[in-house]
């Protein structure tokens, strides 16, 4: 849809820009965008195409005219459609050359139109399948909560909402086909019908659910699949990441929660992270309604969809990590520079701390590390596609007398990044093991948690780091509850999750 | 490159904490915060430079350790490794620093029980798997595992309990 898209703000420059200033301006974004320098960077080849048609439209004078025209009329245009606004934080403006790669990072911040909390009416309509595990673990209490949480989030749609039921175990089976939400009553009574028994495997529901979402795939909707497992699925997670892939072009989002503590939470990270959706943890079977319930909320609130950071660098810059830290904490998958962010909440923003290498030995003067465009549609828009481009300036410079301390929301950001860091690389350290370093990782984790008074998850590390020295091995449910907690840090509210079990698992059969 | 004072983990430039340990890579993060202890006893000539907390060793030429209830203080000179233990003239392993005149034996210090080692521009202490452990600054270590020291810190081997001050 490059006609689409404002050619001046894609060059950065101003709408009065002469002939020269437009070949100019081209010159200097193409240098670094050209798929010859950038030959595996997806989003620096899908820039350099956007920048070319911009380029193009300006310099055939009877199209740019034609345009110039239209941007006008847009002008008076007083109604004002909704936009999003994009912020781009780095930890320096000044960068001292050295000899050595050093490490940048920018936070990037994506708020929703001051004015979304007026849109009354619900302007998202959901298209949501629920992919349940019926597999036997999930016999009893599990199985009951899951009904209930389907029927309470039943209760919460609407007739403009669109809801289908996939259940799985070896195979999957269709409970609702994609259908509005208009019988409610036969519509719950399917879902009782529910019962648990079999294997687990997740491609076969997720397929199904692929199915049954793409019925009413829509540019107004929220097309999402919410995932719930307690179990491993063997043999078949290529095949499910494939699909998440899938999902993401299509505009599908897929969220992943893992029930109790038998289930692969580096799978269901790599799912969800893929598609923009989230992956949690429930740690007891009491919380799954709320849980359900509380992402179906989030879900309605969606102010843009499909919301996609593409981060060009610079052929001499790598991107070298990715991490949402709001609205849900959440590893980010950078492959080709193309980052799937999902929704934008009507009244939180999205904000994601990009970590960057630079080159050693860099000369003095003005240069860029990255040209970031975020993408997205906004709901409530006639024509739903909205953009931002940020092109941080940096200054190479030898000069040390200006003294700059980074910005107290990357620190912030970053010092509980890093305690979520330390538990992968004691999990990294055992995956090798290294028994030694993984406790001394598990100790390092627990001081720094002490130190901010989170006591209790630094005595769960605490003795975690025993219980590897002495088994050689984590708990799985200390393992989860380090990994998500610390996550949960994150998120600079009290955690969702209640801890403490509120019912205990008990086998009906 | 930024050595972490935390732990001497090496940590690439323009990274805000160290990736090993969690530790605030800022500079000045500590010289500049924490201010000067006044020592509580006089310690001579050396103790009027002496800064509490800070892990450079740049300009260090000895280590003054002050064992608990002991009025002299032992000086030390900087190399690459001194190890702290008892003499005993059967051990095949001789420390460096024989502790017996402190009480080693009653306080439970092993033959070979730590050693400091100079690594770049740091001091690191590590216990040599001793029978009674060694701490720093109340925290247990880890055996074989290096901690970088800082002017002022408290060690403790076994129940033997010494401060080290870093003298220019």
């Amino acid at each position: 849809m490059s006609t689409e898209k404002n050619p001046y703000k894609l060059l950065g420059i101003p709408e009065d820009a002469s002939l020269e200033d437009i070949k100019a301006a081209y010159r200097k974004i193409a240098r670094r965008l050209h798929p010859d320098v950038n030959p595996n960077n997806v989003a620096a080849q899908a820039q350099f195409q956007d920048v070319s048609n911009a380029h193009e439209l300006l310099t055939n004078s009877s199209r740019k005219a034609a345009f110039d025209l239209t941007l006008k009329t847009k002008k008076v245009d007083p109604d004002g459609d909704y936009f999003f606004t994009f912020q781009v934080v780095t930890s320096k403006q000044i960068v001292y050359p050295l000899t050595e790669p050093q490490v940048i990072y920018m936070l990037a911040d994506i708020h929703p139109d001051p004015r979304a909390d007026e849109i009354k009416q619900r302007a998202s309509h959901l298209n949501l399948t629920l992919v349940l595990d019926q597999s036997n673990s999930m016999t009893g209490a599990r199985i009951e909560r899951v009904k209930v949480a389907a029927h309470q989030i039943i209760d919460g749609m609407s007739e403009n909402d669109i809801l289908s039921v996939v259940v799985f175990n070896d195979r999957a089976e269709i409970i609702i086909p994609a259908t509005r939400v208009t019988d409610k009553p036969s519509l719950k009574a399917k879902v009782s019908l529910i019962s648990a028994s079999g294997g687990t495997e997740i491609y076969q529901g997720l397929s199904v659910g692929m199915s049954q979402v793409k019925q009413y795939l829509g540019p107004k909707l929220v097309n999402h699949i919410i995932l719930l497992t307690d179990g491993h699925t063997f043999g078949d997670q290529d095949k499910c990441l494939e699909l998440a892939n899938k999902a993401a072009l299509d505009g599908v989002g897929i969220s992943a929660m893992g029930l109790g503590h038998d289930w692969n939470d580096k799978f269901l990270d790599e799912l969800s992270s893929r598609t923009g959706g989230a992956s949690s943890f429930i740690s007891s079977v009491g919380s799954v309604v709320k849980f359900m319930n509380e992402h179906v909320r989030n879900l309605s609130n969606s102010f843009a969809e499909r919301m996609l950071l593409s981060v060009a660098t610079d052929p001499d810059v790598q991107l070298e990590s990715a991490f949402k830290l709001s609205p849900h904490p959440q590893p980010l998958s950078i492959e080709g520079g193309n980052i799937v962010l999902g929704s934008l909440p009507k009244n939180r923003p999205i904000s994601v701390l990009l970590q960057f290498q630079v080159p050693p030995n860099m000369p003095e003067g003005q240069r860029h590390f990255a040209r970031l465009v975020v993408n997205g549609e906004i709901l409530a828009n006639t024509n739903p596609q909205f953009y931002i481009v940020r092109d941080p300036l940096f200054e190479i410079s030898k000069d040390t007398t200006v003294k700059q301390d980074p910005p107290t929301s990357i620190l912030d950001a970053l010092s509980k990044l890093t305690l979520y860091r330390l538990q992968e690389r004691a999990q990294d350290a055992l995956d090798k093991g290294d028994i030694n370093e993984a406790t001394r990782r598990l100790e390092n984790l627990a001081t720094r948690l002490f130190e901010m008074g989170k006591n209790d998850l630094a005595n769960e590390a605490l003795t975690e780091a025993k219980r590897v020295t002495m088994t050689h091995q984590l708990s799985t449910g200390g393992r989860m509850t380090i990994k998500y907690q610390t996550r949960h840090l994150l998120a600079n509210e009290v955690p969702v999750e209640n801890t403490k079990p509120v019912e205990s698992e008990k086998s009906e059969s | 490159m930024i050595t972490c004072t935390y732990c001497g983990h090496i940590n690439r430039p323009g990274l805000l904490f160290c990736e090993e340990c969690g530790h605030t890579l800022l500079e000045g993060g500590i010289d500049a915060t924490v201010p000067t202890k006044k020592l509580e006893t006089s310690l001579g000539e050396f103790s009027a430079r002496a800064t509490w907390g800070s892990a450079s060793v740049k300009k260090i030429s000895s280590i003054v350790m002050r064992i608990r209830d002991v009025s002299e203080p032992v000086v030390l000179e900087l190399k690459d490794r001194i190890v702290f233990g008892r003499l005993e003239p059967s051990s095949p392993r001789q420390p460096d620093v024989d502790l017996t005149p402190y009480g080693a034996l009653e306080k439970g210090v092993s033959r070979v029980h730590a050693a400091i080692e100079r690594s770049d521009d740091v001091l690191t202490l590590i216990d040599m798997g001793s029978a009674n452990g060694t701490n720093l600054n109340g925290q247990r270590l880890t055996p074989n595992q290096p901690r970088v020291l800082r002017d002022g810190d408290e060690i403790r081997f076994g129940k033997l309990i010494a401060n080290l001050y870093f003298q220019i």
